[in-house]
């Protein structure tokens, strides 16, 4: 479940608008203005490739199916979350920030509202993502997963608050009011 | 014209009414509800005693030295204890078989070969039959590659054992579809070298070659003292969905006993041991054949004597009796299945395990009202009277039910144990009191669920289940669909929870709403059900309930939203009308005691009749 | 994955005092590049507006290059309520040097600071403070202090939201010196009884400790209504229109609230801090500490008497910026000369580097403020249910040691062991006896044992959680009141307890509490403002750690006695 020696690099291949899709047990993985462009790792240097990797493996082991979206006219991790729960045919997203920041959305819910959150990104490594993928597959079937056990590390202020206004703040320049949500495939290639 | 407060201590309420009594006429004003402090008959009583008085003039509006007389029941010490015993255990011997059931095992069907780890597969001889095991760490595509490169080289690549849950996702990159069993964490402890076999189920099924005697027996090429021998492993792996089995020289699992000591059964003459093994059946036989039970022992350092010894103590600390005087008069047992891991297993597989709960009670004559009485005289500044023992003035107020007629017979099924009592055509009363109630239903739904969570075993007790099945709507457990015009909370989505007056509660369990709920209703029905007729057949006239006429129940489960109807459907063979009490026509079934205190107060009521203890 | 691995490269050869230096704890801390563009700055910016201000008949039009046509709402608030009109102009007029001597020189009074502050504007505020280095910043806190006599805050919070613990520490707390006992929740439907352990621990160890419980805002105020606690503080207030809205409020709103309080006669301050606008990524490219005098002039319009600030919850933003620590200590001169009540941080957990933990606190305890921590954690931090303090339990002896070294009061003192294990022990008996009077789930000998002994949460045996929960529904379906609990005190014994708590509510009807700074002496006299008000005017002027404070101050744990060096002093 860890990384492995070689690397992978993630590339977004846009395949066109991001519509409403009809699969009763889709995942919809929203992502973020910044995520993989220009964007590549997390605030703790889990790459990109592999947070996609690991959230579709989760959906796949499930047996669950999943799009991934890329949304460009807002860096708010409820907004994003929520316009991918309206578009998926389960009513389930994941969304997902650059730095990693996660959350399970459901379509009917409020906006602020979640499944569940994971706020602490520098808590989330590659075993996580893959739960997270789990669990929106199952909710996506209908069934009630455990929740993803959530850490806590009081002293992940002092490290990692001022880097995440940071990244936020980045993520927030990558915004583009004009550009309309794609969906996109995620091409992995792993370099040796 | 003098205003009375009755007031009834319980075992775990203490209830009061409060009337203004003129000659024999009674305005009744108010009754008020509060916890029961310590153990009833107690001098602890006295805090619970005076708040239940002080809400009960509250309520009415009155001042407290407007206050003439409180009434107080005679009431008597009962105390109860529960235990628990595991009396079953799965022992597995040299990693021999693996029998847990992941969400999302890999492929189908069966395979057969040795056991080589992923690092090791490369020396592998083309054409040799392989089971791989994956050990800790390994990446889904990494090992998918491995595996193809192996089959590509020819190597009869069978199955796969693995210890990510990366099953699916293994199988679904291979060039071959093969069974993978995965999460197994002690993959490790795999034993190498060895004949294995790998079975997975489709989806909905479960195996049927590793979970049958003969089918081992084709697999692994034994004879018929093998077969014999491994039969224990065919009965544990039964109803799973994947499996993996290792040939192993002194490989095995048993099922053995664990021996939890006896219980000394003391009663007619007689002394009796019985396992506390053997199960509640045997227990509860054993119980009928020295009835009346005089007294129980158990053994010290099992969980059962430890029970019984802290019953006699805490009774003994409450009354000065000494412990050597105590008698327990009464005990339940009660078989239930408890899961728990199994020693040996190599993928912290789980057995539910048989386990034998019991419940027992004791009560003394002695009690120390009294001193009761006057701790409240002292704090309200009035007179205190101690009158009417509860059985009977229970009864007495439960003939205040509108329709109901002499005999009649009530049921009060309380927190620690079973009451009931009898007025027959003569006007005599009896009464009985039986171990086992609400607790003992909380511990069983408790273990049989794995919850470890008493408040929401105790949440699945008292309330009906339902399960969300959007934000929107839930579907009760009786099959009607309820809507919602705002969204439900997220924390209860897709979840089977308990409908409580506070809304919706999740029950920590994946498995089916029907699941809890035949395990809620099996637990009533062990119980209630059962103590209730244990009782009643010890105060029917010559033990027959047909000559019951109407039992009444009284008492906070009286409110409970199936025990009245699982009571009365079990009595209906025996042409007994049972309902609901309602003291007064207003009270509903609380407040029988207090109301009958002062009942008997104003000269209403008949006059005390004596009253026989039948179990104590 | 946690924050304490280290991030050192393996593959490039280092030095081996390289590899030392590598693994300091002060390298676990996060510190990056400003982008002042942004707001990621902490308060020298070249975006932040030039100070400006003009009144047209009695009303400010034009506020710090705004006209009032492109005032957002904090600009309208701060405006309409705020800034004086008829001194602000000819305040505004003088030389923002001229304001900073005027600060910082004794010869000129604390009065005459304050009367000049009331006519500037936020950006005129910063444009002041920017001269200041931290010397001259610490220079301003002790003369524009609201209250004489300094003093603290203390969080008393538990893992397992045990009401005994809460009550043993907080008893602990009070009589170690705490002014005042803060809690919160885990389990936010234990609040009643992790409130009344509070209060009742607070009233063991000393007579007129204030206590408060921070919860949402609608229970927060129910708690203080009743009586079952003495003071609010967690009404968080932002320095951006944004940030505000995203909280579904507005300055009005949170007036509002204040005034409920004020109504009943509750102590109440607000929250604000630098950091928390970019964090949230709407700083309106303004700087962290131009916010914070936003969030400052707004408490001062709403006529809240005080401020929690000092960045607070956001410590890790301007703690990873160049002169962030230095902004922070600003921030608290700016609240003292507005003449607000200041709690004054240092609270929340800041730093892996117990060196850089304590230089962070010295701006604050140095020139003392009216609660030089607005949370020490008197509890462990792991038991701290704010999510960790910048001090704890065991600092306790160096907070007293430093005390001492340098001659300051920061509001605590060594108390013997015996006469601790007393408190604890009285605490844990008091509470026992309150929840059997009223009928909550009974406190047994055990748990009062291990109350009167324990560290942390651990060391306390588990309590029926359900049973609990439903005694602290059952406490608000009641109607239970501060009034009831000191009835029930009285009627266990425990009457010198129920005294010292009947008299903490007396204050909501004389509302002396209201005033400025206000908290309780030993004697129950409110010390403010107004009745203790700061007369520092240089040396030998102003608060002084002399006499019989000074005496109880040099007392630590172990001190060698000079009179027989072979023993020490007890």
């Amino acid at each position: 479940m860890t990384t492995t020696e070689s690397v992978r690099t993630l590339s977004l291949t846009e395949i066109g608008p991001a519509e409403r899709g009809t699969r009763p047990d889709e995942v919809v993985i929203a992502l973020s203005p910044a995520f993989g462009d220009p964007f590549t790792k997390t605030i703790v240097d889990v790459p990109h490739a592999e947070v996609i990797r690991q959230l579709l493996a989760g959906i796949e082991e499930r047996g669950g199916s999943a799009r991934v979206i890329k949304v460009y006219k807002t860096a708010d991790l409820a907004a994003i979350a929520h316009f991918g729960a309206k578009l998926s045919g389960s009513g389930i997203a994941v969304g997902v920030l650059s730095r990693g920041t996660t959350v399970l959305h459901q379509r009917d819910l409020a906006r602020l509202s979640n499944l569940e959150l994971f706020p602490q990104a520098p808590l989330l490594d590659a075993e996580v993502f893959r739960m997270i993928g789990a669990n929106a597959a199952q909710y996506a079937q209908g069934q009630s997963p455990r929740p993803v056990p959530t850490r806590n590390d009081q002293m992940a202020r002092p490290r990692w608050q001022a880097k995440a206004a940071l990244l936020h703040l980045k993520e927030f320049d990558c915004i583009d009011k004009d550009r309309n949500a794609v969906e996109v495939e995620p091409v992995i290639t792993k370099v040796d | 014209m003098s205003l009375v407060i009755g007031v009834d201590i319980g075992n775990s309420t203490t209830e009061a009414c409060i009337a203004e009594v003129e000659g024999s006429g009674i305005d009744r004003l108010a009754s008020s509800l509060t916890a029961t402090t310590g153990v009833k008959g107690t001098p602890a009583n006295t805090a619970g005693a005076v708040t239940a008085v002080r809400r009960a003039l509250e309520a009415a509006g009155r001042p407290s030295d407007a206050l003439a007389t409180v009434l107080l029941n005679e009431a008597t010490p009962v105390i109860s204890g529960l235990a628990m015993e595991t009396i079953t255990e799965t022992i597995i011997t040299e990693s021999t078989m693996i029998g847990h059931n992941p969400d999302t095992p890999g492929g189908e069907g069966l395979g057969v070969g040795t056991t080589v780890t992923l690092e090791a597969l490369g020396e592998v001889e083309a054409g040799a039959p392989a089971v791989v095991v994956v050990g800790a760490g390994a990446d889904f595509d990494d090992v998918a590659g491995a595996l193809n490169r192996a089959l590509e080289r020819g190597v009869d690549v069978v199955a796969a054992v693995m210890h990510g849950d990366d099953a699916v996702l293994v199988v679904n990159r291979l060039s071959r579809r093969i069974p993978v069993v995965d999460e197994v964490s002690a993959v490790d402890r795999v034993p190498l070298g060895m004949l294995a076999a790998v079975e997975v189920a489709p989806p909905g099924r479960t195996i049927r070659t590793l979970s049958d005697s003969y089918g081992l027996a084709s697999t692994f090429d034994l004879d018929a003292e093998q077969t014999r021998q491994v039969s224990p492993v065919a009965r544990a792996l039964s109803g799973n969905r994947s499996a993996v089995v290792v040939r192993t020289p002194a490989g095995d699992v048993t099922d053995r006993r664990i021996p939890v000591g006896t219980l000394t059964l003391t009663g007619s003459g007689r002394t009796l041991d019985v396992g506390v093994d053997g199960g509640a059946d045997a227990i509860m036989e054993a119980i009928g054949r020295v009835a009346p039970l005089t007294d129980v022992h158990g053994e010290a350092g099992t969980h059962v004597g430890g029970m019984l010894a802290n019953v006699r103590d805490t009774m003994t600390d409450v009354t000065g009796q000494p412990a050597s005087e105590i008698r327990i008069r009464d005990v339940l047992a009660v078989d239930t299945l408890v899961p728990a891991t199994v020693r040996g297993g190599l993928a912290g597989e789980v057995s539910k395990e048989n386990a034998v709960a019991l419940a027992a009670m004791v009560r003394t004559s002695r009690s120390r009202m009294q001193a009761v009485a006057d701790a409240l005289s002292t704090e309200i500044g009035c007179e205190t009277i101690i009158g009417g023992v509860e059985g009977e003035v229970a009864v007495r107020g439960a003939l205040t039910t509108p329709g109901s007629s002499v005999p009649i017979a009530i049921i009060d099924m309380g927190g620690g144990s079973t009451d009931a009592a009898l007025l027959d055509r003569d006007g005599a009363v009896s009464a009985v009191h039986v171990a086992g109630a609400g607790e003992l239903v909380t511990k069983l739904i408790d273990s049989e669920l794995g919850l470890e969570d008493r408040e929401a075993a105790e949440s699945v007790k008292r309330h009906p289940l339902a399960k969300v099945e959007s934000f929107f709507h839930v579907r009760h457990e009786d099959g009607t669909v309820q809507f919602f015009t705002e969204p439900l909370s997220p924390h209860v989505f897709a979840k089977v929870v308990t409908v409580t007056p506070d809304g919706l509660a999740p029950v920590p369990v994946r498995g089916p709403l029907e699941e809890v709920r035949r395990v809620r209703r099996e637990a009533k029905r062990r119980v209630f059900v059962v103590n209730a007729l244990r009782a009643l057949v010890q105060v029917a006239p010559q033990g027959s309930l047909r000559l019951l006429g109407s039992v009444v129940l009284l008492g906070g489960s009286a409110l409970d939203f199936e025990i009245p109807g699982m009571v009365a459907d079990a009595l209906a063979p025996f042409g007994v009308v049972c309902g609901i009490g309602n003291v007064h026509g207003t009270e509903g079934p609380r407040n029988a005691v207090a109301a009958g205190l002062v009942d008997a107060y104003a000269g209403t009521a008949a006059g005390p009749t004596p009253v026989e203890e039948v179990a104590s | 994955m946690t924050a304490v691995e280290p991030r050192s490269d393996s593959t490039v050869r280092t030095s081996k005092r390289t590899e030392i230096l590598e693994a300091r704890p002060v390298n676990l801390d996060g510190f990056v590049e400003e982008w002042p563009e942004k707001g990621l700055v902490a308060m020298e910016s070249d975006f932040d507006p030039q100070p400006s201000v003009r009144v047209e008949d009695g009303r400010i039009v034009e506020l710090d290059g705004r006209t009032r046509d492109q005032f957002d709402f904090m600009d309208t608030f701060i405006a309409d309520h705020a800034i004086d009109v008829d001194t602000c102009e000819a305040a505004m007029a003088t030389e923002s040097v001229e304001i900073a001597r005027m600060i910082v020189d004794p010869r000129t009074s604390r009065a005459d600071v304050v009367a000049l502050g009331r006519g500037l504007t936020p950006a005129k505020i910063l444009d002041v403070v920017k001269l200041m280095n931290v010397v001259e910043i610490m220079m301003g806190i002790q003369k524009t202090r609201s209250r004489r006599t300094p003093a603290n805050q203390a969080h008393s919070t538990s893992a397992k939201d045990n009401p005994i613990q809460v009550a043993a520490d907080a008893a602990e707390g009070a009589v170690r010196g705490f002014a005042e006992l803060e809690t919160t929740l885990g389990v936010v439907r234990y609040a009643p009884l992790v409130a009344i352990g509070l209060q009742v621990g607070g009233q063991v160890g000393r007579g007129g400790t204030l206590t408060q419980c921070a919860l949402e805002e609608a229970t927060e105020l129910d708690l203080g209504m009743r009586g079952i606690t003495a003071y609010a503080e967690t009404i968080s207030i932002y320095g951006t229109e944004s940030v505000f809205v995203d909280g579904d409020d507005t300055p009005w709103s949170k007036a509002f609230l204040a005034s409920a309080y004020a109504s009943r006669g509750i102590k109440m301050r607000f929250t604000s801090g630098t950091g928390s606008e970019v964090q949230m990524g709407n700083a309106e490219g303004r700087s962290m500490l131009y916010l914070e005098i936003r969030c400052i002039l707004m408490a001062k319009g709403a006529g809240v008497q005080g401020l929690q600030n000092g960045s607070i919850s956001c410590i890790g933003v301007p703690g990873a910026v160049p002169g962030g620590i230095r902004a922070v200590a600003a921030e608290n001169l700016v609240a003292s000369w507005m003449d607000l009540e200041c709690a004054s941080g240092n609270d929340q957990s800041f730093s892996h580097s117990p060196m850089r933990r304590t230089s962070r606190l010295l701006p604050q305890m140095l020139p003392g403020t009216d609660f030089v921590c607005s949370g020490y954690s008197a509890v462990p931090n792991k038991d701290n249910m704010f999510a960790g303090s910048n001090l704890e339990t065991d600092d306790y002896d160096d907070w007293n040691v430093i005390q001492r070294d340098m001659q300051v009061d920061g509001g605590l003192r060594h108390v013997r062991e015996d006469v601790i294990l007393q408190v604890r022990n009285k605490a844990a008996r008091a509470m026992q006896a309150l929840f059997a009077e009223l009928d909550l789930p009974a406190i047994t000998d055990e748990e009062v044992e291990a109350a009167t002994y324990a560290n942390s949460s651990d060391d306390y045996p588990d309590r029926d959680v359900l049973a609990d929960l439903e005694g602290a529904r059952s406490v608000m379906d009641r109607g239970i009141t501060g009034i009831d609990l000191v009835r029930v005190l009285e009627r266990a014994g425990f009457g010198d307890v129920a005294e010292n708590y009947l008299k903490v509510l007396r204050q909501r009807v004389s509302g002396d509490l209201l005033q400025t700074a206000a908290v309780l002496d030993a004697g129950f006299v409110p010390r403010a403002a107004i009745n203790d008000a700061n007369d520092y005017a240089g040396p030998g002027t102003g608060y002084r750690l002399t006499g019989e404070r000074w005496e109880e101050l040099k007392k630590l744990r172990h001190v060698t006695s000079a009179e027989n060096p072979e023993e020490e002093v007890v």
